[in-house]
């Protein structure tokens, strides 16, 4: 065997001490030399955060807190994994939800227990060579340079290296659809699926139609996906992704649930379903997938106080005020000194109170509410908002209620599904239609401020035009659109008028802006390869 | 109350927990078997590979209780990607290492690096260490396995010296699972087991499939494992 792991830093996640020294002796008989440990998941990251490690061994079931999913779910959001990093999940246990669980959260390897020295050395072998391979390209697009991370692709390929052809073709067909390169995308993955039939190919060709908003044939690419490959779980995902697209809630549900049936444990999955379930009002549904996202939540990085407060809200709406009460107090427990979890429970107490006939109680948390909402500013979750709000309007607290309601819409005006969501909060208030009005006349005047912004930029007025864009950014921090534009309008002035520092910082910003407002990966991916171009060309003037 | 639904909800999870239990004994006791062995005096060497092949084949049988058992309650699937054909084959030969050592049989490799095969790894590793096991019991000194690509599937061979395979299970439709009057004795259970594990594969509208015959170049059993 070559000695592949000297000199690798490599850390083993495992609770039970006699599996660690069994795992460290294999470790010593392939030549390792640089050998860390952990007990559990939360010192795991500790050691993570300290070290930039080539290999991870990380034991499923770490006994009571993280489990090795939920290390390698919270080391990729923390950023603790460098691209080079080998994570590889060890599992005893084989139950097809654990291992599907496992699956989804993407590990670089999957080894069941007991195994040995030979096939440890295969998979970490493997990853290693493949890793070493595809270096160049994954620094690329870690640092979002896409155009560069295409061309490092072409020349790998070019190389002709079989062992990873496949696995380049899957980032080059990935980069292409992310680039908007359609056509590109479209004939690798046909390419790839006339010779074997792999689910992923499949897929990518569904949300290749599905960015082209052809949301039947993507519909359909994704059905057939699902029944040569039931277990490909990614693909109820892009499904549910279809549905809620044509506003079809009870299908959104119906394939969540299959999802959810076949890998109960993954949180995200539970938190769409219940909060699927509670808008088209399917209560059991709803409280089941809550509770759940609750109990999955609690040693996760997706652990979240809406979890809670939603199925308080749900106990408040199905008369249950005591266990609304004891959902409130347990999120207390679980979220001290969090002032949007505190939001969250004044918020819902000042219905509770209500309902219960105590306006004074009920009075008093609403303006707590109010004034908790001010400090927080733009840091209150949209959803939120959203049910202070309503809270106001059943308050009759109607000035309080239109201001957030202004700005909600003014900030959000791009994002169809959450207008809905507004929407169906007035109709279930007996408001039905009550902003439309606001709505349309914001749609409007959003359209007029881009019209004329390009207008001016087209009588070659660039700083007026930029100016109006800015201006509309201040007074809409969250919209989408008019941040896309504005980065638009500064990469053609780029193009057209040559490369200024000044303009190339102010774009990096612009799209950083775009993907803190949640602005979807594929509508960044050309106007990032576009900019990463331009980084290019302004790098190569200058040295 | 219906008292047989309720023995045949709970027969899984005891059977589900036992098994892991087991697996995870299993797991401490090869390792503190390796760690032992490298000790020992020389004259216990043998006791100790006896005792690791044991351990091993009581290892190979519970997967096999557990994929049948996960075949049978359709909650059977595989995790496949691209791996070296050649990885596979070392895989299964360093399963069946310590037989081959204590029976004094050779055990060759044919098979170029660049030859990929799209598979479960254990899964057909397994599978072919199960062959192997089999064909190095029947064998006299020497064993040969290769993998190739043949017609659009992925061929691996493994070829004995010994006196190959009895008529019965010559005349045995191996794919065939309605008649399984062939499945008795290590051998045939082994084979049944990678037949099915072989069926899994799928690629389009072909299936993975096994053949066996006694045209081995070296004279005596050849098992072909063909995955599409």
């Amino acid at each position: 065997m070559k000695p592949i792991l000297v000199g690798k830093s490599i850390l083993i996640v495992e609770d039970y001490p006699a599996m660690r020294n069994a795992i460290r002796n294999m470790l010593y008989t392939l030549d390792a030399d640089n050998i860390s440990e952990a007990d559990n998941g939360l010192n795991a990251l500790v050691a993570m955060s300290r070290t930039n490690f080539d290999i991870v061994l990380c034991d499923y079931n770490l006994g009571t807190g993280k489990n090795g999913q939920q290390v390698l779910e919270e080391a990729r959001i923390q950023k603790l994994l460098s691209p080079n990093c080998v994570f590889v999940i060890l599992s005893g246990e084989q139950s097809t939800s654990m291992v599907l669980g496992a699956m989804d959260s993407k590990p670089d390897e999957y080894l069941a227990k007991p195994f040995n020295a030979q096939q440890l050395f295969v998979r970490l072998e493997r990853n290693l060579t493949r890793k070493a391979l595809l270096q160049s390209v994954e620094k690329e697009i870690e640092r979002g340079h896409l155009a560069q991370a295409i061309q490092q692709c072409d020349k790998l390929l070019a190389e002709n290296h079989k062992k990873i052809r496949t696995h380049l073709l899957k980032i080059r067909a990935e980069l292409a659809a992310l680039v908007g390169d359609f056509e590109a995308g479209k004939r690798i993955y046909s390419e790839i699926l006339h010779e074997r039939d792999l689910p992923w190919a499949r897929l990518g060709l569904g949300i290749i139609e599905f960015q082209q908003g052809n949301f039947s044939q993507a519909g359909q690419q994704f059905e057939d996906l699902l029944r040569v490959h039931p277990m490909f779980l990614e693909g109820y995902d892009w499904l549910s992704k279809v549905y809620e697209a044509e506003d079809k809630l009870k299908e959104v549900q119906d394939i969540i649930n299959q999802a959810v049936d076949l890998s109960p444990q993954s949180i995200l999955r539970q938190k769409k379903l219940a909060e699927t379930a509670d808008k088209i009002g399917n209560v059991d549904v709803a409280e089941k997938a809550y509770k759940a996202a609750v109990s999955l939540g609690k040693y996760s990085i997706y652990k979240s106080s809406s979890d809670f407060t939603n199925l308080a809200k749900l106990y408040s709406k199905t008369r249950s005020p005591e266990k609304a009460l004891e959902t409130l107090s347990n999120m207390r427990q679980e979220f001290r000194n969090d002032p949007v979890a505190e939001l969250r429970a004044v918020t819902l107490e000042t219905e509770l109170h209500k309902n219960a006939g105590n306006d004074e109680q009920a009075s008093a948390c609403l303006q707590k509410a109010l004034a908790l909402n001010r400090q927080l500013g733009s840091k209150t979750p949209k959803d939120l908002q959203l049910d202070i709000a309503k809270t106001c309007f059943l308050q009759n607290q109607h000035e309080d209620a239109e201001a957030i309601m202004g700005s909600l819409i003014k900030n959000h005006i791009d994002d169809e599904q959450f207008l809905n969501d507004l929407r169906r909060m007035q109709s279930g208030i007996g408001m039905d239609n009550h902003s439309e009005e606001l709505i349309q006349k914001t749609k409007r005047a959003l359209v007029a401020t881009n019209n004329q912004g390009v207008t001016l930029y087209k009588q070659g007025k660039f700083s007026e035009a930029m100016a109006l864009f800015e201006k509309a950014i201040a007074s809409m921090p969250e919209n989408q659109t008019i941040v896309i534009n504005t980065l638009k309008i500064i990469l053609h002035d780029l193009k057209a008028s040559g490369i200024d520092e000044e303009k190339l910082v102010r774009a990096q910003a612009l799209l950083k802006k775009a993907r803190q407002i949640g602005v979807d990966r594929h509508k960044l991916g050309i106007l990032q390869m576009e900019f990463s171009n331009l980084l290019r060309q302004y790098n190569e003037a200058k040295s | 109350m219906n008292t047989e639904a309720k023995d045949n909800a709970l027969f899984p999870v005891i059977l589900g927990s036992t098994v892991h239990d087991i697996k995870n004994s299993l797991g401490t006791l090869l390792g503190l078997i390796q760690q032992l062995s490298g000790k020992q005096s020389p004259d216990q060497v043998d006791d100790f590979r006896q005792l690791e092949f044991e351990a091993n084949r009581i290892n190979h049988s519970l997967m096999q209780l557990l994929v049948m058992y996960k075949i049978d309650s359709n909650t059977f699937g595989l995790i496949e990607d691209e791996y070296a054909a050649l990885d596979l084959l070392n895989e299964a030969k360093a399963q069946q290492d310590r037989l081959s050592q204590l029976q004094n049989i050779q055990v060759s490799i044919e098979c170029s690096d660049d030859v990929l095969c799209y598979c479960d790894f254990q899964h057909v590793s397994n599978a072919l260490g199960t062959i192997l096991n089999n064909a190095q019991r029947y064998s006299r000194k020497k064993v040969v396995i290769s993998a190739s690509e043949v017609e659009g599937y992925l061929l691996f061979s493994i070829e004995d010296d010994g006196e190959g395979y009895p008529q019965h299970l010559l005349n045995a439709d191996l794919s065939n699972q309605s008649n399984l009057d062939w499945v008795t004795g290590n051998t045939g259970l082994g084979l049944y087991f990678v037949a099915a594990i072989a069926g899994f594969h799928k690629n389009r509208d072909k299936s993975g499939f096994v053949k066996i015959d006694n045209n081995s170049r070296l004279g005596g059993a050849r098992f072909s494992l063909y995955l599409p």
